[in-house]
């Protein structure tokens, strides 16, 4: 185990600046996961930790050490890929005792740390079949079991449940977060799923166009996201913003009228961002008036697409809502829960 | 109605398949029964299919005439040491053009594929200049290196890169992460995993060596050193006319190995053919 720290690390091909000094610090034995949009550096990032990918200024440390210019074989670290990248003409057991024999181990050290790996992901019954004889899920299993054999000081994810189906994601979701309890290994896990990054990490870093935006615990980034990206991006179904000024009546939005926090008086006059998460609404006679375009029942919730003025919101209520489209409900923004954000560059203003 | 288009299209295919088969199998059938065959019957009008009188001498006689036995070694052991060389040299290469970035891999690749647009016949007098001064004329070492390093070996080069193109990167990076140095990674990663190539690349390299004609009539001189397509042509009466069932009955001992290897590794073969988006 070991703590990794980045320090203004960057990259570029040619001239074009792919990661613009990213700093990060993550902690002996914690889960962070690097969390974006696609082509948001997060997985070339994870490859320049893995020493898969030459970085182009900064360091990066594993453990204290400046691994920048070590091999991968060096850096002490094991990787999980996407594709899962299991050797193909190797049985589960040789794949998953592969590293070790190369580096020289035992035949008894192989077979007790293959054995001990396959246990903890019940994979003892497979180690004698070949991948493709094998499952997504089994596959996958079978790839983190090459990772953890080697006790190695951090383990490296690169969106490794893909592939999976929406069920089998879930479990495997659950299985990867009862490893990391039970290893307590350093791990940087990368996804572009938002659910995954909320319900795994200890740590999120959200990254957008090869910068941080924000670094933080996950129900922090709900609950106080720095700028409009991140508040955005996490949450699903995602945050509504609506555009208007910040006045002594309220929020004046296009259509209509919206109640606002003591705390945006400071801001009269200034044009920004309302930001309220759909579940952030309740149903209220002295509400603003919505008209429903949409109801979608959840059972458990529903989930109500509807105008506030001009702009389409989506709400979503324990309450069930038996209306149809064209109707006209009355909501009220829950105002302790209420984000504002510069209508200029997005960064938060409340 | 569909099963009865379908069982007519059956016996369509059929037909045209027997009809196409008329060309390959004919030429070989006629050499294997002329072998045993008295030579007049060979030219007898209307021929027969099937011989009327055999001779089976005449495969005694493939061994009188020449050293025929040695000469089965010469041409089996030059197959089988062009055949490993060629295997190395072009996975060796093959793998590097697809995977190792260097300066200029692509056009260096493209000159590598002209040497397959060159024929032989443009290069064999260089070729015996060169071997002439190394003292290697009336030795079988031309029959080796030339195809190593040569047109075949380019061929092959190429099947190889097709293949490991088509190799996921990350096999690589995963290996790379457990503790793998490149050459390692070619070893025990990338070539286990392209034997339907290599298969492929076997037996084109086997049948081009064993049916090499011109470079052995070029470079050997000697009966003890010829190889088989070469000794085929050594079977001639005292007027220089060919003593065709002798011959023939040489003939079909001399292309028995290549049908085996066929019959054997047909699989990989089509296998292998198709990894490189080739047709055959």
């Amino acid at each position: 185990m070991a703590e990794v720290t980045l320090s203004k690390v960057r990259k570029s091909y040619g001239a074009v600046d792919i990661i613009h000094g990213v700093d990060l610090d993550i902690s002996d034995g914690e889960f962070v996961v690097l969390v974006g949009p696609s082509g948001c550096g997060k997985s070339t990032l994870l490859r320049m930790i893995a020493g898969l990918e030459i970085i182009t200024g900064g360091d990066i440390r594993i453990g204290g050490r400046v691994v920048n210019d070590l091999d991968p074989k060096d850096r002490d670290i094991a990787m999980v890929f996407q594709n899962y990248a299991l050797y193909p003409h190797m049985t589960v057991g040789t794949n998953m005792g592969f590293s070790l024999e190369h580096r020289g181990a035992s035949k008894a050290q192989i077979a007790e740390r293959v054995n001990w790996a396959a246990d903890i992901l019940g994979l003892s019954h497979l180690l004698e079949r070949y991948p493709r004889q094998l499952s997504g899920g089994q596959r996958q299993r079978v790839a983190m079991g090459r990772a953890i054999v080697r006790d190695p000081q951090v383990f490296l994810f690169d969106e490794p449940l893909s592939n999976l189906d929406a069920k089998l994601r879930v479990v495997m979701r659950g299985e990867i977060k009862t490893l990391h309890q039970k290893l307590k290994t350093t791990t940087i896990y990368v996804t572009h799923d938002q659910v995954e990054a909320m319900t795994m990490a200890d740590k999120i870093v959200v990254l957008n166009g090869g910068r941080v935006e924000q670094i933080g615990a996950p129900l922090d980034l709900y609950d106080q996201p720095a700028n409009r990206f991140v508040a955005g991006f996490i949450g699903s179904p995602a945050m509504n913003f609506l555009d208007g000024t910040i006045t002594s009546e309220g929020f004046i939005a296009p259509g209509i009228v919206l109640p606002l926090p003591e705390a945006a008086h400071g801001f009269h006059g200034r044009k920004a961002v309302y930001g309220i998460r759909p579940e952030h609404f309740t149903l209220h006679d002295s509400g603003v008036p919505a008209e429903i375009v949409l109801v979608e029942p959840m059972g458990s919730e529903t989930q109500v697409t509807m105008k506030l003025g001009e702009t389409q919101v989506i709400g979503v209520f324990r309450e069930r809502v038996a209306l149809l489209s064209g109707a006209t409900i009355r909501v009220r923004p829950d105002l302790a829960s209420l984000h504002l954000f510069s209508n200029n560059g997005g960064q938060r203003l409340i | 109605m569909k099963a009865e288009l379908s069982a007519r299209r059956q016996v369509f295919l059929y037909g045209l398949m027997c009809v196409l088969l008329i060309p390959f199998v004919f030429p070989t059938w006629w050499m294997v029964t002329s072998s045993v065959k008295p030579i007049s019957d060979i030219f007898a009008f209307p021929p027969h299919l099937v011989p009327q009188n055999y001779d089976w001498t005449t495969y005694r006689k493939v061994f009188e005439l020449q050293p025929f036995v040695r000469q089965y070694w010469n041409s089996a052991y030059i197959a089988a040491l062009v055949t490993i060389g060629t295997m190395i040299v072009s996975s060796m290469a093959g793998y590097a053009f697809a995977r190792i970035r260097f300066p200029f891999a692509n056009t260096i690749f493209m000159i590598v594929l002209l040497g397959l647009l060159i024929p032989a016949e443009v290069t064999i007098v260089p070729l015996f200049q060169m071997f002439l001064k190394a003292g290697m004329v009336n030795t079988h070492w031309p029959l080796i290196l030339v195809p190593i390093f040569g047109a075949p070996s380019v061929f092959a080069t190429f099947i190889m890169r097709q293949f490991f193109v088509t190799l996921p990167t990350e096999l690589e990076e995963a290996a790379r992460v457990d503790g793998l140095g490149r050459f390692t990674i070619f070893r025990k990663i990338a070539l286990p995993l392209a034997k339907p190539a290599l298969a492929s690349v076997a037996i084109f390299t086997f049948l081009h060596s064993w049916n090499l004609f011109l470079e052995p009539i070029v470079f050997l001189s000697s009966a003890d050193k010829f190889t088989l397509p070469q000794a085929l042509t050594q079977y001639t009466d005292a007027y220089g006319g060919p003593m065709w069932n002798i011959q023939l009955a040489a003939a079909t001992l001399t292309a028995l190995p290549v049908l085996m290897v066929f019959i054997i590794a047909q699989k990989h073969f089509v296998e292998g053919l198709a990894h490189t988006g080739l047709k055959g």
